[in-house]
């Protein structure tokens, strides 16, 4: 299977903004449409869905969200799509999604959380690149000139990805070679089964998650195992966990300990503490490009 | 046109898993159906999933006496590995031995929690399948309906577990009693027939099949698992608890866009104790809507507010085992045929 990546962006070249998901101030993005224009180069087109008017969770009715996007999807003149925030919603309104435009002349579609189910279903059924990345929120409090939103920027330019990481003491060495594949590990769990379910095979896997019972994060490791999503991988990748809760009576094991453990009977390498998360420690991934992970004992080292 | 050959392809990779599926499926008339219970019949209780203690299930095993029944503890009553039962070993190997055990005629699961996952890949049911038991429980439990539904062919019970028994019998009250004597009543082989008067948002109808089901996020868990779920022609009941409207609506699309709601004779809603929206984060829909929207185009009937859940009232239900499901403007019967 060969996956297209789509073209890279050119100064001049416009980002659109949607909200697929939940609701986000327009004042929340305005930084980020800043940063877009004066200090990247580009052009922002701002979708309906960004700062609506809806007065729920949503950003808009699924009607409204699945027009935004489409359209966005359908516009000649956008180059790259950033999806402003995640939340819970983009399920929704996947199946009604027509990518038959996108299928013809692909962009970047960027975001994560929420997002990783556009990037489940772009990857599966329509075998195109997309941008796992920090989305609006990032930008916010000076975020912009951290090196997690800086890698961002260089992914719409073209430039190919090469992240160090320090070594944590679970890590299992070894060299990969894969396409890489990801998110968030409650929308993994979430799509299995459905036309959107994440390939595995032969392939370099990275997971976050945010605010789950660990007991909860066990479970979805589990049902991954079961799914056999860990049969045929290449490497794993392990990113931040962050704001993890626990059962009044302890769980007896770390996150990362849960994590180790599910995956001992496998060969693949293993990283963790690899820098893509809920927090502000999350690099850019292209999700389906071709990467290299190197895990040795004083280093990690993942390279498209 | 691209659109048009992805759904084609879509649509016929899922015929493809369905009828692959329909090899495997076994008829309602394949299931295994465990004996009735005698008095002088023995039950065994033990815990694969969260830990109890002998004084907690002291109550239930009280009760199961008084109704004739001789009681074996198991060995991870009263262990304790943090939130478990025991380790992944002790709980196994106490609930293979109950599997095993062929003088056992019940295995009731002292409470649910989180663990019976961690367990059901180890089990072996050829000691099962030579003697036949109710397996009783819900919640985490649901993993063993499940399982035992996809891969052993086997009706169970879903029903309340020690930890719900009453310490003071005689301070209960109606609900209680009811919901706690109805496992009596589907161990003793009474058919099972339960009428309510049908809530507004119900979708009438009538229809027929095995009847499964469980805790929504559990089944949710184990999809693209050996214990997956398979729902065509069957009537299915869902309950859940303490989860925010975006969760259950997320994972009914789950059940959705993995095929489980197409093929459904019939769909029982129960007991849904919903976690309040945080501020600012209003989901705008209720359960009724929810559940009714993806279930759109198909003509099924469906109720809401079926007595089964995280709640006081939560009749014991056989899975695996053909039920009718009627749903009425005025009444909704689902009845053990």
């Amino acid at each position: 299977m060969m996956i297209k990546s789509p073209p890279y962006l050119k100064k001049g070249d416009t980002i659109g903004i949607v909200c697929p998901a939940g609701f986000m101030e327009l004042s929340k993005v305005a930084e980020c449409a800043r940063v877009l224009t004066e200090e990247w180069g580009y052009q922002v087109k701002m979708g309906q869905t960004v700062g609506g008017k809806s007065v729920n969770y949503f950003s808009g009715t699924d009607e409204e969200r699945l027009r935004d996007f489409q359209t966005m999807l359908d516009d000649s003149e956008v180059n790259a799509i950033l999806c402003a925030r995640g939340g819970y919603g983009t399920s929704r309104i996947i199946d009604q999604i027509d990518f038959s435009g996108f299928r013809k002349h692909p962009k970047w579609v960027v975001g994560f959380s929420d997002i990783t189910v556009l990037h489940c279903h772009i990857y599966r059924n329509h075998k195109i690149a997309s941008l796992h990345a920090p989305m609006a929120g990032a930008f916010n409090d000076a975020g912009y000139i951290s090196r997690y939103v800086q890698s961002l920027r260089d992914s719409l330019e073209g430039k190919w990805a090469k992240y160090n990481c320090e070594p944590h003491p679970f890590n299992r060495q070894g060299e990969a070679i894969g396409e890489l594949v990801g998110g968030n590990l409650a929308l993994l769990t979430h799509l299995l089964g459905s036309d959107s379910e994440i390939k595995t095979k032969g392939r370099i896997l990275f997971i976050e998650d945010v605010g789950e019972y660990l007991y909860n994060i066990d479970r979805m490791l589990l049902q991954l195992k079961r799914a056999g999503k860990f049969d045929q991988l290449a490497g794993l990748v392990v990113g931040g966990f962050t704001e993890m809760k626990d059962t009044e009576r302890p769980f007896g094991s770390d996150v990362y300990e849960i994590i180790r453990d599910a995956v001992a009977a496998y060969d693949f390498p293993v990283c963790f503490d690899f820098p893509v998360s809920h927090g502000k420690e999350n690099v850019a991934l292209k999700i389906g490009a071709g990467h290299k992970l190197k895990i040795t004992k004083t280093r990690v080292l993942l390279e498209e | 046109m691209d659109r048009k050959q992805f759904l084609g392809n879509g649509a016929l990779s899922v015929l493809a898993m369905a009828g692959l599926d329909r090899i495997n499926l076994p008829a309602a008339s394949d299931f295994i159906v465990p004996p009735t219970l005698r008095s002088g019949d023995w039950i065994g209780i033990c815990s694969p999933a969260g830990f109890t203690t002998p004084e907690e299930i002291a109550p239930a095993v009280k009760l199961l006496q008084e109704w004739g029944f001789r009681v074996k503890i198991g060995n991870s009553i009263g262990k304790r590995n943090f939130n478990f039962g025991g380790t992944d070993a002790e709980r196994r190997e106490d609930l293979q031995a109950m599997l095993n055990d062929s003088s056992l005629k019940a295995i009731l699961c002292a409470r649910g929690g989180y663990g019976a996952v961690r367990i059901v890949d180890r089990l072996n049911w050829s000691g099962f399948r030579q003697s036949p038991k109710w397996i009783i429980g819900f919640s985490d439990i649901t993993v063993l309906h499940s399982h035992l539904s996809r891969q052993v062919a086997a009706a169970s019970i879903h029903s309340k577990m020690c930890n719900s028994f009453p310490d003071d019998w005689s301070k209960a009250d109606d609900i209680q009693v009811a919901s706690i004597l109805s496992i009596r009543d589907a161990l003793k082989g009474v058919r099972f027939e339960k009428k309510i008067p049908s809530a507004s948002q119900n979708r009438p109808g009538s229809g027929q099949g095995l009847l499964v089901g469980g805790n929504l996020k559990t089944i949710e868990s184990l999809a693209g698992s050996a214990s997956d779920l398979l729902t065509d022609d069957r009537i299915l009941f869902v309950e859940d608890t303490g989860e925010y409207r975006y969760s259950v609506d997320r994972m009914f699309w789950n059940l959705k866009r993995s095929g489980k709601l197409d093929k459904l004779r019939g769909l029982v809603v129960g007991g849904f104790r919903l976690k309040p929206d945080d501020p600012g984060e209003e989901f705008g829909k209720e359960l009724e809507e929810i559940v009714l929207e993806k279930v759109q185009g198909y003509s099924y009937p469906v109720c809401f507010n079926f007595p089964v859940g995280h709640q006081k009232d939560n009749i014991a239900l056989k899975c695996g085992v053909v039920h009718e499901l009627s749903v009425t403007p005025t009444e909704t019967r689902l009845t053990e045929l």
